[in-house]
């Protein structure tokens, strides 16, 4: 698939931090992005459109990250696509949390775009979707 | 980098948004100090949303105000657990003032904090430590370690 063919859902509550990831990602060449505020909009999206990378605020209402997180590992159609926490959440107990429930990736605030690339390619080559 | 311009109008965004959250944080103070016991676990509003504006923070480079953030999501996590009714009112009043001076900095953020944001940010902490302490952090390097054992 082409880069600019991957779709990259991004949920984020914060508007201040949905541009700037959406700034992140398209600096590093990505340019089918989705960003909605909050889970619901997401599950809408995801039943919707083709995504192939979820990056997801941890702390969101009404729908936590985690809580999107386990909707999409239990979700036939939808479980096989990696899932990239985006947090300043780092208290050690949630983080293992959130690894116990499948994310595949971790990337704490503030984020810098070679970090946002280097982990956003590695998965995407990992799943074979680059 | 951001030119300045386009920092300072990133700012003046998150400024914008953070205006609903404090007033619905100030409602949800009062309401926890009306009933101390009972109302306990809204707590967990102000230390999610405290969790929200130390990201932002660090994102947009404002360092000070997400010590000040990460010390009131703390001390919030505290309140929600808090075994006696003074320990609640005293997280309820660090709120107040980590509350109060994320404001003022956030408004203020091209000006270095002054003496008594100073005394503010220590009055914190020892209240933070007297509840037990923050939680244990891990850094990056730590959580990659975490997924490759996983793995």
């Amino acid at each position: 698939m082409l880069q600019e063919d991957v779709g990259i859902l991004v949920i984020e509550d914060v508007q201040a931090m949905q541009v700037q990831i959406r700034e992140l990602l398209t600096q590093i060449g990505f340019s089918r992005i989705v960003v909605v505020d909050n889970g619901i909009e997401a599950r809408h999206v995801l039943n919707n459109q083709l995504i192939q990378l979820i990056l997801c605020d941890w702390h969101m209402t009404p729908v936590t990250g985690l809580e999107l997180l386990s909707y999409v590992r239990s979700t036939m159609s939808l479980k096989r696509i990696p899932f990239i926490m985006v947090t300043a959440e780092n208290t050690r107990s949630l983080v293992l949390e959130a690894v116990r429930f499948g994310v595949d990736d971790y990337l704490l605030k503030p984020l810098t775009s070679d970090q946002v690339g280097n982990k956003v390619y590695a998965l995407l080559i990992k799943h074979q979707v680059l | 980098m951001n030119p300045p311009s386009v920092q300072h109008e990133k700012i003046q965004d998150f400024i914008n948004e953070l205006t609903g959250f404090a007033q619905t944080a100030e409602q949800i103070l009062n309401e926890i100090q009306e009933d101390l016991e009972g109302k306990k676990g809204s707590f967990s509003f102000f230390s999610e949303r405290m969790v929200a504006i130390r990201g932002t923070a660090l994102q947009l480079k404002l360092d000070h105000i997400a010590h000040i953030a990460g010390l009131g999501e703390e001390i919030a996590v505290k309140g929600a657990v808090a075994d006696s009714r003074p320990k609640i009112r005293k997280c309820v009043g660090s709120l107040w003032d980590a509350l109060t001076t994320v404001k003022y900095l956030l408004v203020h953020y091209d000006k270095p904090t002054d003496e008594e944001q100073d005394i503010l940010i220590h009055r914190l902490e020892s209240t933070l430590t007297s509840l037990g302490g923050a939680r244990p952090t891990v850094d990056e390097s730590e959580i990659e370690k975490i997924l490759k054992e996983r793995t």
